[in-house]
């Protein structure tokens, strides 16, 4: 496996189980937290002379710490007919198995959540730690081909945890932007890290002339189109638009989407993690 | 306009026509998300216009196999002129000359002339009907009236074989007047009697004739090729022993015609240019309106349907042509 995600959480985890991101439990951590009385963290070893001599009440003041906690890391991905384009499925795999090992890597569980058409389980995987379920997992996309639409991405928050959690949103955003901030306010409240994932082959390298049949992957409608360079620059444009678009979108949530358009590099998502956390 | 086809069995199979309504036949790319694609006129325009041709040149090869005409027609016309039967008389004389013996040299004989004649006033005559009918000892059916020029012409020139026997005139005016029997009264009816001699008629044709003048309301002309020192249509007998039908068949004949009560002109034609004189005076005379069918025959339309179905094939193989292959991993 090449170089693992460096994600690190702008906010305090809310996991009790020690782990590697910032948390709000108190614990074996090195950062000082507050003190407390000795009746509420009986910790001899932690008593701070200076503090106890200094409070009023007379009472024994002990040093707490933060607890480094962990967080459950969730990708969800959209598993649609567009998400086949191209190499956007090795991309997803890709990004699943270094996703999954990062996390293992920090001692986060990774959940799994594939969205189509509706809800399907053999898509869902809990969180755990379990990277064999995940080998099956992937082994699993390879040799399926995806139909239909992204509607299941609705209901993709059913199945995260109540608790805040870092969520990978992998998709084209092939839908109306409408749905996309429906599923936006359906995981406010947990810290989503989208990551669009277009392809140069339906953005960019277009026919500058001659005649083409498009077939939509989802709905299988078909168009004509009689390629020109004008009309190029017209669909370039649009998904130029469409791209400020949905970026609009996503900052309207607070979020800062990661657009794909090129080849998938861990290093290109690291340099996106680095910016965020900054 | 009235199509029709041959085999319409063979038509069940322009179901056919809708197959491109179904399948455009190109080469499909898959896109992830054709909304991100903006509606462009031209491509529909285009699109819309490849499944047209495509259907059109199924239609095209389905009704040419059908095998598409359309059907024989008339057209109803209304002109100047007449329906005119000419009879020609084919008794050996007629391969005389005007004076009397066979032609040599430059003579030309009294049938060549009155041929060379007759064609050039059937080519002035634009909308007439002109039938051909001959007689020598037994009528001769020839042409029925028709507006076809071509053909009166092939079958005035087609008596240029040789001559018959003997001149029968009542029997082949019964027939010139059998012609008219299945036509509408619409202009003027004219025969045209050329021949150079006479013969006396019976009295059991004459009861005949005189009925069918009446009932036709025919006009007859007489161009009567005289043959220099024979009797002629207006001489008088010197005499009186030879006043009869036998001795002076063409007086008796001008008389009897005469007597028919309906209208009649001879002529009496001496040279070759005295017979132009009388048929440029006939085609002079004879210019009334007159009503006719025109008759158009079937027209095959199998071809055109070819040639659409080929012209719309290749064009859509040239934008085959230019159909672009995108590879798709």
């Amino acid at each position: 496996m090449t170089e693992p995600l460096f994600y690190r959480l702008p906010w305090q985890s809310g996991s009790v189980y020690p782990g590697a991101h910032p948390g709000q439990m108190t614990g074996a951590g090195q950062l000082f937290k507050r003190h407390e009385p000795l009746i509420a963290s009986p910790d001899p070893r932690r008593i701070d002379i200076r503090a106890t001599i200094l409070d009023p009440f007379g009472n024994y003041r002990v040093r707490v710490y933060h607890q480094q906690s962990s967080v459950n890391v969730y990708l969800i991905a959209d598993l649609s007919a567009s998400m086949g384009f191209a190499n956007k499925k090795s991309t997803l795999i890709q990004f699943l198995l270094t996703a999954a090992h990062s996390a293992f890597g920090y001692g986060d569980k990774f959940g799994f959540i594939g969205c189509t058409e509706n809800r399907q389980h053999q898509w869902l995987l809990p969180p755990g730690q379990q990277l064999g379920s995940i080998k099956s997992l992937v082994e699993q996309i390879k040799t399926t081909r995806f139909t239909g639409t992204a509607n299941g991405l609705l209901q993709a928050a059913a199945y995260l945890s109540s608790r805040r959690s870092l969520v990978f949103l992998l998709s084209d955003c092939h839908f109306p932007l409408a749905q996309l901030r429906e599923i936006l306010r359906s995981l406010q409240g947990h810290d989503v890290i989208p990551l669009v994932l277009w392809d140069q082959q339906e953005t960019t390298d277009l026919p500058s002339w001659g005649v083409i049949s498009y077939q939509d992957m989802e709905n299988n409608e078909t168009r004509t189109l009689f390629m020109r360079p004008a009309l190029r620059q017209k669909i370039i444009d649009t998904y130029h638009q469409r791209q400020l678009d949905v970026k609009h979108c996503f900052r309207s949530f607070g979020i800062e989407p990661l657009f794909i358009n090129d080849a998938y590099s861990t290093q290109l998502i690291n340099g996106y993690l680095h910016q965020r956390a900054a | 306009m009235n199509l029709a086809v041959d085999s319409p069995w063979l038509l069940s199979g322009l179901v056919l026509v809708l197959l491109p309504l179904f399948n455009s036949g190109m080469r499909l790319t898959p896109n992830p998300w054709l909304t991100m694609i903006p509606t462009d006129s031209m491509s529909t325009l285009l699109s819309l216009l490849l499944r047209l041709m495509a259907m059109a040149a199924i239609a095209g090869l389905v009704l040419g196999m059908a095998g598409l005409h359309r059907t024989e027609q008339s057209i109803e016309r209304i002109g100047q002129g007449a329906h005119i039967v000419i009879l020609l008389d084919r008794s050996n004389s007629m391969d005389n000359s005007f004076a009397g013996k066979a032609p040599s040299g430059k003579e030309e004989s009294k049938a060549d002339s009155a041929r060379r004649l007759l064609s050039e006033f059937v080519s002035q005559r634009k909308s007439d009907l002109i039938g051909v009918a001959e007689f020598s000892t037994a009528p001769l059916f020839v042409m029925p009236l028709t507006e076809n020029k071509q053909a009166v012409l092939s079958a005035i020139a087609a008596t240029s074989t040789p001559a018959l026997a003997y001149t029968h005139v009542s029997k082949g005016l019964g027939m010139a007047l059998s012609f008219f029997q299945q036509q509408a009264v619409t202009g003027s009816r004219i025969v045209l009697l050329v021949s150079d001699g006479a013969a006396a008629v019976d009295a059991d044709s004459e009861q005949k004739l005189r009925e069918w003048f009446k009932q036709q309301q025919v006009r007859l002309y007489w161009i009567f090729l005289r043959t220099t020192n024979s009797p002629g249509i207006f001489d008088k007998p010197l005499d009186s022993r030879d006043d009869n039908a036998q001795a002076m068949p063409e007086l008796y004949l001008h008389k009897f015609l005469s007597s028919l009560g309906s209208p009649y002109k001879a002529y009496e034609a001496e040279s070759p240019n005295a017979l132009r004189d009388a048929i440029a005076d006939i085609n002079r005379l004879e210019n009334l309106p007159m009503y006719y069918l025109e008759r158009v025959p079937r027209l095959d339309l199998t071809d055109r349907c070819y040639q659409l179905a080929l012209l719309l094939m290749t064009l859509l193989l040239g934008v085959k042509y230019f159909e672009v292959n995108v590879k798709n991993d």
